[in-house]
C-alpha cells in the first residue's frame, strides 16, 4: 500500500504531499520524504560515466527503512516525485507504471493556466486523480 | 562491541605451553608472538605446575540433558587455557649429568605425557644448552635418542636450544617456531576434525548440541586461519540455531527467546567480522538483513520486550562499528541505475545509517522500559534477591546464585524472576545519553558526507532526547539548526513540530524573548487547514498543525507579552524586563510584520515636501493592533511618530521625544495578509540621501518590534508563504510604485545663487595664449571656501589633451593646455598667487576662490594655449558653502561650459619667378618627371624672385608685425634679401586677404638641395587694446627646398615697356650661350596682325660657345591696347629643347600718344603686374 506521495520542487519544497493512512504519522512521513532528498542529490549529481540509464527518470529505491520502501522519480523539469510504500515486495516495473501515471496526472496539473509555477499544488481534481491511481497501485500485477 | 569479551573481538590465535627453563621463556615468548601467524603462550617455570592445563572431561552420555548451547568459558579456555602444544624445555646439563639428574627429566616428561594425552595434545621437547660444554660424544647422542625415544617424538620435534650465540639463537628459535605451527596446525586440525566427524555422523542428541559442534569446529577453524570453513561452519550454526526457535523447550520461554538471540548475535558478529575483514561488504550487509529479518518479529513477551528492542539495536550499533573499522573500502555505488531490491541502496554504506538505527532501536527499548517499569510496581521489592542474578556457565543463561553450607550453587530462574532482574538491571542505565551519543556520530557521518536531511533528521532526534532529559540549552541549538533547514526548503509541518519544541525550550530556561519569537513565527506559519486532519495531530509539543491552533498560540504569547498569562510565571514581561525584537531581511519572522516603505519621487528639492507610503503586513492569524509606530530615516531630524487615534491615551506615547513630529492615524490594526498602508509628507533640508531605516511598532506598553525597512522594488518574497496559493496583493495603491518604489530618496543641492560667466569672445588662434575670462558673481549667497575647477576636454574625444600619466608632458604632443591663470588681487600679487593656486595641469586646474560677500564679485583669467587646431570643451564648476563655518553644510555646485574652436590664424606660401622676360633653358625641366616630385628649379648664380604670401584664415582681421627668412644654410650658399623686414607701419590683414611679400634669391652653389630657409612672419590681433609684446605671435613656415642648377642657355626678350601706335621699335632675343660647346639654334618668327614687323623669319643660327647671339625685329604697331607681340619659336638641336616665350612676357601696351605718367604711377603699375602675374 502507498502511504505517502510527493511532488518536491527545486528548492526542496514540498509541492504536494500526500499521506493515506488513517494514523496520525504524518509527520513521520514527511521526515522520511525529507530524508529521501538526499539520496535523489546523491544519485543526480554523482551520474555514473556511462550507460544508458543516463536518461532515466525512474530513480529506483531511494532507501528501505525497516516498514517502508522509498521510491523516488525526477522529471525533466527536475521535479522530483517520492513514494512511500509499505509493501516490502514490490516490483519495479509495478513503480515504473505507476510513476509514469502520475507524472501524466501531474503534467495535467501544472497545465493549469490558473495554476502558478512553484506554488503548491491544491487542484482538487489531481488530488481525486492521484488517489485514484494510488489506489490502483499494485492491483494490475496482483490480477 | 566493546561489550564482547576479548576472546570474541580478536580472531583466535594458537596457544602454546613452555614448561621447564624458565630463564629462556622470554626469549621465547617474544619470538613466537612476533611471527606471522603469531602464536601466544603460556610458561609454565616447572614441570609441577603443568596441572593448570586442565584435564580432559569424561565423555557426556547421552542421556545426559543439556545445560546449554554453548558453555560461557569455552572460548577463553581455548584461548588462554588449552595449548596445542606444550614444550618440555630441558636444560642440557639435565639431560646429560648424572643418573639422578636424567631420572628426573624421564620423569617430568612422563607426568607431563600423562597430562596431555587425554588433549591430544602435542609435545615439543627442547634441550637448553646452558654452556658450551661441548662434549657431544657418543655418551650425549645417547641420551638425546633416548630423550626422543622417551617423549616419542620424531627427530624435528626435538630441539636443541642454543640461547648463547646469537646466531645458532635465531634458528633455534626459526626451528621452533616452525615446528609449534605446525603441530598447532595438526592439533587444532585433529580436534576439528574429531568434532565434525560427529556432525556428519549425526551423532548428537539435541539441537543444542548441534549448534555447539558447529560452533566448536567454526572456532578451531579459525585456529587454524581456515576463514572460510570457518564461515561456513558459522552460517551452520546460525541456521541450526534458528531452527531451534519454537522448538526448545529446555527452559522457560523468556530465557529460552534470550539465550537463542545472546547466542544468534555471536555468531553473527563472527560472520560479519569475518565478512568484512574479507572485503565482502555486500555479503555483509545482505546478512545483516536477513539476520535482522530472521529475529525481528521475535519480540518474546510484552513484559520484557525491551529486551527485544536492545538486542536488536545492538545488532545495528556492532555492525556499525565495524563497519566503520574494517578497511574494506565501500565498492562503487552505481548511480542513476534504479537498484534491485536485494543490492544495498546508498546509505546502507555507511555506519551512519546503522548508528542511526541503533538509536532508533534504544529509543525504542527506553520507551518500553519505562512502560514496564511503570506496570511492574513490585521492582523495588525484588532488588534484594535480583542483585544474586549471575550470569550462568551458559552463554545467555541467567541464574541465582545462591551459598548452600559454604559453597556456591546455581539455582534456574523463573521467567518472572528473570524478568525482575532484567527490568532492575535497565533501570540502572541512561539510555538517553547513549542514544544522543549515536546519534551525534550519525549526524556527523551525515553532515561529512553533504547529506544534510539526513543529518538533520538525526539532529532533530538528538534533539528531542535533549529535550526528554530537560537538558534544554543542548535541545534548543539542535533544534535551531533543523530549524533553519525546514525553513529554508519549506517543510511546514516539520518546522511547526520543531518550533514547537523550541517554544517549550524557550519556557525551560525561561527565555522570554526566544518565546515569543518562536510563538510569533508558529503563529505565521502557513497552515490555513481548519478541520483538524487526524493525520496531523501528533505534531510535537504544540498541538495539532491548524489554523486555530495557530490563533491560540498567538493569543498566548499577546497574554505573556500583557504579562497576563498564568500558566507562564516565568516569563515576565514588564517595565523592568521590556522586550524588543528585531526583524531584519532574514529574520524568520519577516511573515510576522514586514515594512515596505516608498517615497513617491526619486529626487526632491532640500526644503520641499515628498511623499512617503509605509506598508505593513504580517500573516499572523488574528489582527494586530498597533499602539504607535516609529519611522526612523538615516536623517535623524525627518523621524516621526504614527499614533493609534483610536488609543490616543496610552502610556505608549510617553517614549515620544520633545520636538518629534507625532501624526495621528485614524486605526493602526494589521489583518491577516492585508496591506496598511501609511502615506505621509516628509521634508528635508539636508541634501543626499534620506534613507528610512527602521520601522518600529510598539504594541501593548513592553512590546517592541523594529523591522527594518524594505524597499518594494526590492523586496524578496516572504519565506514559506511564497509556495501557498495566496491572492497577490500590491503593497501600494500605484502599482507601479508597487514595483519600483524605493525606501530612499535622493535630496538634492540647494539651488546656487551665485553666477558664473565664462566671458566668450570667439574662438581662438594657432600660437596665441587665448585668454578666457570668468566671473564670479554672488546674487544671493556668500561664498565660502570656493573652489573652481577647471577641465578642458577634446569635444571629439580621444585624448589627445591628457596624455597617459607615464608619460613626460610636453608640449609637443598637446594640442591644447592651460597655461595659466591669473586674477587682480589687491594685494602682493605673487604671494596670493603661491597661496592660492592649488593645480595647474594642462587640462586640469584648480584654484580656491576668495570668500565673497553677498553682491560681491571675482574673476580670473585663464590662459590656453592652442598648439595644433582642435575644438575643446572648457568645464569650469565652482563649489562653495553658502554660510560660514558650517562644514557639515552641503557644498553648492555651479557648472558651466563653453566650446572654443582652435584655429589656424595665417597660411604661408611661397613661388619662385625668375627675371621678367628671361628664360634660362634648364635641362631638369625637360625630363618627364611628374609636377609632384619635381623641387623648384633655380638658375645658379641668377638672381631669382621669391614671393611669400600669408593669408588670413581666421575671422577677425589682423595686424602683420614683421617678416622674415632665416637662411639655413651656413656660408652665404644662397643670398636672400631682405633678411628680416620691420612693417614701419603695421598692416591690417582682413579675413581672407593674402599679402604678399617679394624676396630675392641668388643660389651661389649649384646643389640638387638647397635649403632655403624658414619664413616667420610675426602678428597679433588687431583688436588688442593692450598692445604688450606677449601678445605677438609668430607663425613659421618652412620654405621647402630648390634644385639649383647651371642653365646652358639663357634666352631674353627685349622690348620697351610700352610702344605708341605707329611708332616703330625695335624688339629683341637675345641667345646666350653659357657652355663651352657650339651650339646650333632653329628660330622661326611666328606673324602677329598687331605688328608690321621686319628682320629674320626663320633660321639657324650657331652660337659660339660662352658668347650670346642676338635677334633683332623692328616693330610697327597697329593695333591699340596690350597686344601680343609677334612669338619667337626656338629650337635647341643639342638639347632637343624648345622654347617659347610665354604669353605674358610677350604683351605689350600699346598707347595711342604718348602718355605722361607720374613716378608714383609707374611703381603701382609695376607692382600690379607682379601681382597679376
Amino acid at each position: 500500500m502507498i502511504v505517502c506521495l510527493a511532488v518536491v520542487g527545486h528548492q526542496n519544497n514540498p509541492l504536494y504531499i500526500q499521506s493515506f493512512t488513517e494514523a496520525d504519522d504524518a509527520l513521520k512521513l514527511h521526515h522520511i520524504v525529507h530524508c529521501s532528498l538526499d539520496v535523489v542529490d546523491e544519485r543526480v549529481n554523482n551520474p555514473k560515466k556511462s550507460g544508458p540509464t543516463l536518461n532515466e527518470t525512474f530513480l529506483g529505491l531511494l532507501y528501505p527503512t525497516e516498514n517502508y520502501k522509498v521510491y523516488g522519480y525526477l522529471t525533466n523539469t527536475k521535479v522530483k516525485f517520492i513514494l512511500v510504500t509499505t509493501d516490502l515486495d514490490v516490483r519495479d516495473t509495478d513503480v515504473r507504471n505507476f510513476y509514469r501515471r502520475f507524472h501524466a496526472a501531474y503534467v495535467d496539473a501544472v497545465s493549469n493556466p490558473f495554476h502558478v509555477p512553484g506554488k503548491k499544488i491544491t487542484s482538487k481534481s489531481f488530488a481525486e486523480r492521484v488517489s485514484t491511481i494510488v489506489k490502483s497501485f499494485g492491483l494490475s500485477s496482483s490480477s | 562491541m566493546e561489550d564482547y569479551p576479548e576472546e570474541l573481538r580478536t580472531p583466535p590465535v594458537a596457544l602454546a605451553c613452555l614448561v621447564g627453563c624458565p630463564a629462556v621463556h622470554g626469549l621465547i615468548t617474544a619470538h613466537l608472538h612476533s611471527q606471522q601467524p603469531p602464536i601466544n603462550t603460556i610458561a609454565l617455570p616447572d614441570f609441577s605446575k603443568i596441572s593448570v592445563i586442565p584435564l580432559k572431561k569424561p565423555p557426556r552420555e547421552n542421556s545426559e540433558p543439556v545445560g546449554g548451547i554453548i558453555r560461557r568459558d569455552w572460548l577463553s579456555k581455548h584461548r588462554t587455557r588449552i595449548p596445542a602444544v606444550v614444550a618440555a624445555l630441558f636444560s642440557s646439563d639435565n639431560v646429560y649429568g648424572d643418573p639422578a639428574q636424567w631420572l628426573q627429566v624421564c620423569t617430568d616428561l612422563e607426568n607431563l605425557k600423562a597430562v596431555i594425552r587425554g588433549r591430544n595434545i602435542k609435545l615439543v621437547v627442547v634441550v637448553v644448552v646452558v654452556t658450551q660444554s661441548g662434549h657431544k660424544d657418543d655418551t650425549s647422542e645417547d641420551r638425546m635418542t633416548a630423550l626422543r625415544k622417551r617423549a616419542e617424538l620424531d627427530a624435528k620435534n626435538l630441539i636443541v636450544f642454543v640461547p648463547d650465540d646469537e646466531l645458532e639463537l635465531k634458528q633455534s628459535l626459526s626451528r621452533l617456531w616452525t615446528a609449534f605451527t605446525e603441530l598447532a596446525n595438526t592439533y587444532y586440525r585433529d580436534e576439528g576434525r574429531r568434532i565434525k566427524t560427529r556432525l556428519e555422523k549425526k551423532n548428537f542428541s539435541s539441537m543444542e548440541l548441534n549448534v555447539r559442534y558447529c560452533f566448536k569446529v567454526a572456532v578451531y577453524a579459525e585456529f587454524r586461519r581456515d576463514w572460510a570453513e570457518a564461515l561456513r561452519l558459522y552460517e551452520d550454526a546460525y541456521h541450526a540455531l534458528r531452527e531451534m526457535v519454537g522448538t526448545s523447550t529446555r527452559l522457560p520461554p523468556i530465557q529460552r527467546l534470550v539465550e537463542i538471540k545472546a547466542i544468534a548475535e555471536q555468531l553473527h558478529f563472527k560472520m560479519s567480522t569475518l565478512l568484512l575483514h574479507g572485503g565482502r561488504v555486500v555479503e555483509a550487509i545482505a546478512r545483516l538483513r536477513q539476520h535482522i529479518g530472521n529475529y525481528r518479529k521475535l519480540v518474546g513477551a510484552p513484559e520484557v520486550i525491551f529486551l527485544h528492542w536492545e538486542w536488536l539495536g545492538r545488532q545495528y550499533l556492532v555492525f556499525a562499528q565495524l563497519l566503520e573499522t574494517s578497511s574494506a573500502n565501500v565498492p562503487n555505488v552505481q548511480s542513476m541505475v534504479s537498484v534491485p531490491a536485494d543490492k544495498p541502496t546508498e546509505w546502507e554504506y555507511y555506519p551512519a545509517y546503522y548508528y542511526q538505527l541503533a538509536a532508533s532501536y534504544l529509543k525504542e527499548k527506553k520507551l518500553c522500559l519505562e512502560f514496564a517499569l511503570s506496570m511492574s510496581e513490585n521492582v523495588g521489592q525484588i532488588d534484594g534477591s535480583a542483585e544474586s542474578v549471575v550470569a550462568s556457565a551458559y552463554l545467555g543463561q541467567f541464574a541465582r546464585l545462591l551459598e548452600h553450607d559454604n559453597t556456591y550453587v546455581m539455582q534456574a530462574l523463573t521467567d518472572d524472576e528473570y524478568a525482575n532482574h532484567a527490568l532492575a538491571e535497565g533501570k540502572r542505565f541512561q539510555d538517553s545519553f547513549e542514544i544522543i551519543a549515536l546519534l551525534k556520530r550519525s549526524f556527523e557521518a551525515y553532515s561529512n558526507s553533504k547529506a544534510e536531511r539526513m543529518a538533520a533528521y538525526c539532529g532533530l532526534q538528538m534533539a528531542k532526547e535533549y529535550f526528554s532529559v530537560s537538558e534544554f540549552a543542548n535541545a534548543k541549538q539542535a533544534f535551531e539548526n533543523v530549524a533553519s533547514l525546514y525553513r529554508q526548503e519549506g517543510w511546514v509541518l516539520s518546522l511547526w513540530e520543531v518550533l514547537g519544541y523550541l517554544r517549550e525550550c524557550s519556557r525551560g530556561i525561561s527565555s522570554v524573548k526566544d518565546f515569543i519569537e518562536y510563538s510569533l513565527e508558529m503563529a505565521a506559519l502557513p497552515l490555513t487547514n481548519n478541520a483538524v486532519e487526524p493525520s496531523f495531530k501528533d505534531c510535537g509539543p504544540a498541538g495539532p498543525a491548524s489554523l486555530s491552533q495557530r490563533a491560540k498560540i498567538h493569543e498566548e504569547a499577546l497574554e505573556v507579552v500583557r504579562g497576563e498569562s498564568e500558566e507562564n510565571r516565568d516569563l515576565k514581561v514588564n517595565s523592568d524586563y521590556p522586550l524588543y525584537l528585531e526583524i531584519d531581511l532574514v529574520s524568520p519572522l519577516r511573515v510576522v510584520l514586514l515594512a515596505l516603505v516608498a517615497f513617491h519621487q526619486q529626487t526632491v528639492k532640500p526644503g520641499a515636501p515628498s511623499l512617503i507610503t509605509i506598508s505593513l503586513r504580517s500573516q499572523l492569524p488574528i489582527n494586530v493592533e498597533i499602539d504607535q509606530l516609529e519611522v526612523q530615516f538615516n536623517q535623524s531630524e525627518c523621524n516621526f511618530i504614527i499614533g493609534n487615534g483610536q488609543k490616543q491615551n496610552t502610556a505608549a506615547i510617553s517614549h515620544v521625544q520633545p520636538g518629534r513630529r507625532v501624526e495621528t492615524a485614524p486605526d493602526l490594526v494589521l489583518a491577516t495578509n492585508k496591506w496598511l498602508r501609511l502615506t505621509y509628507d516628509i521634508k528635508s533640508d539636508q541634501s543626499g540621501k534620506l534613507e528610512c531605516m527602521y520601522v518600529i511598532a510598539r504594541i501593548g506598553q513592553h512590546l517592541t518590534i523594529c523591522c527594518r525597512a524594505e524597499s518594494p522594488a526590492s523586496m524578496d518574497d516572504i519565506p514559506l508563504w511564497k509556495f501557498e496559493n495566496l491572492v497577490e496583493t500590491i503593497p501600494i495603491k500605484d502599482p507601479s510604485l508597487a514595483f519600483s518604489g524605493l525606501k530612499a530618496i535622493q535630496v538634492e543641492e540647494p539651488d546656487p545663487q551665485v553666477d558664473l560667466t565664462l566671458g566668450s569672445t570667439g574662438s581662438a588662434l594657432v600660437g596665441e595664449i587665448f585668454i578666457l575670462p570668468v566671473t564670479v558673481a554672488s546674487k544671493g549667497h556668500a561664498v565660502y571656501s570656493g573652489e573652481l575647477k577647471i577641465n578642458l576636454v577634446d569635444t571629439r574625444g580621444g585624448g589627445l589633451l591628457s596624455p597617459r600619466e607615464e608619460e613626460p608632458f610636453s608640449s609637443d604632443n598637446l594640442h591644447v593646455e592651460l597655461v595659466d591663470i591669473s586674477w587682480e588681487t589687491h594685494e602682493d600679487h605673487s604671494e596670493t598667487r603661491l597661496d592660492n593656486i592649488q593645480k595647474i595641469q594642462p587640462s586640469f586646474g584648480l584654484i580656491s576662490v576668495p570668500s565673497l560677500e553677498e553682491g560681491n564679485t571675482w574673476s580670473c583669467k585663464l590662459k590656453i594655449k592652442w598648439n595644433r587646431p582642435k575644438p575643446i570643451m572648457v568645464y569650469v564648476s565652482l563649489g562653495y558653502y553658502p554660510r560660514k563655518g558650517e562644514p557639515s553644510l552641503q557644498k553648492v555646485h555651479v557648472h558651466k561650459s563653453l566650446q572654443i574652436e582652435g584655429k589656424t590664424a595665417v597660411t604661408i606660401s611661397q613661388k619662385y619667378m625668375l627675371p621678367f622676360r628671361q628664360d634660362p633653358l634648364l635641362l631638369s625641366k625637360i625630363k618627364p618627371v611628374s609636377d609632384a616630385d619635381q623641387l623648384p628649379s633655380l638658375c645658379l648664380n641668377e638672381s631669382s624672385m621669391l614671393i611669400v604670401s600669408a593669408k588670413n584664415c581666421s575671422e577677425v582681421p589682423l595686424r602683420l608685425l614683421s617678416m622674415s627668412i632665416e637662411s639655413e644654410e651656413s656660408n652665404g650658399a644662397c643670398v636672400i634679401k631682405p633678411q628680416h623686414e620691420e612693417f614701419k607701419e603695421p598692416i591690417v590683414h582682413m579675413p581672407g586677404e593674402e599679402f604678399k611679400k617679394v624676396f630675392t634669391v641668388m643660389p651661389k652653389v649649384n646643389s640638387t638641395k638647397l635649403k632655403i630657409g624658414t619664413v616667420s612672419l610675426k602678428w597679433q590681433r588687431d583688436s588688442r587694446n593692450f598692445a604688450d609684446d606677449k601678445s605677438q605671435v609668430i607663425t613659421k613656415h618652412r620654405l621647402p627646398d630648390v634644385n639649383i642648377e647651371l642653365p646652358p642657355l639663357v634666352v631674353s626678350l627685349d622690348c620697351p615697356p610700352h610702344a605708341i601706335l605707329g611708332n616703330p621699335f625695335t624688339y629683341s632675343v637675345r641667345i646666350q650661350n653659357r657652355t663651352e660647346l657650339l651650339q646650333e639654334i632653329k628660330y622661326s618668327l611666328a606673324d602677329s596682325q598687331s605688328f608690321m614687323s621686319s628682320g629674320s623669319h626663320s633660321d639657324t643660327i650657331y652660337v659660339l660657345p660662352r658668347s650670346a647671339h642676338t635677334l633683332r625685329y623692328m616693330l610697327l604697331p597697329l593695333g591699340l591696347g596690350p597686344q601680343q607681340l609677334p612669338r619667337v619659336t626656338m629650337t635647341s638641336v643639342r638639347y632637343s629643347a624648345g622654347f617659347q616665350s610665354s604669353t605674358a612676357s610677350s604683351i605689350v601696351f600699346v598707347y595711342p600718344s604718348n602718355p605722361h605718367f607720374k613716378a608714383s604711377d609707374i611703381l603701382e603699375i609695376r607692382k600690379d603686374s607682379i601681382a597679376a602675374d
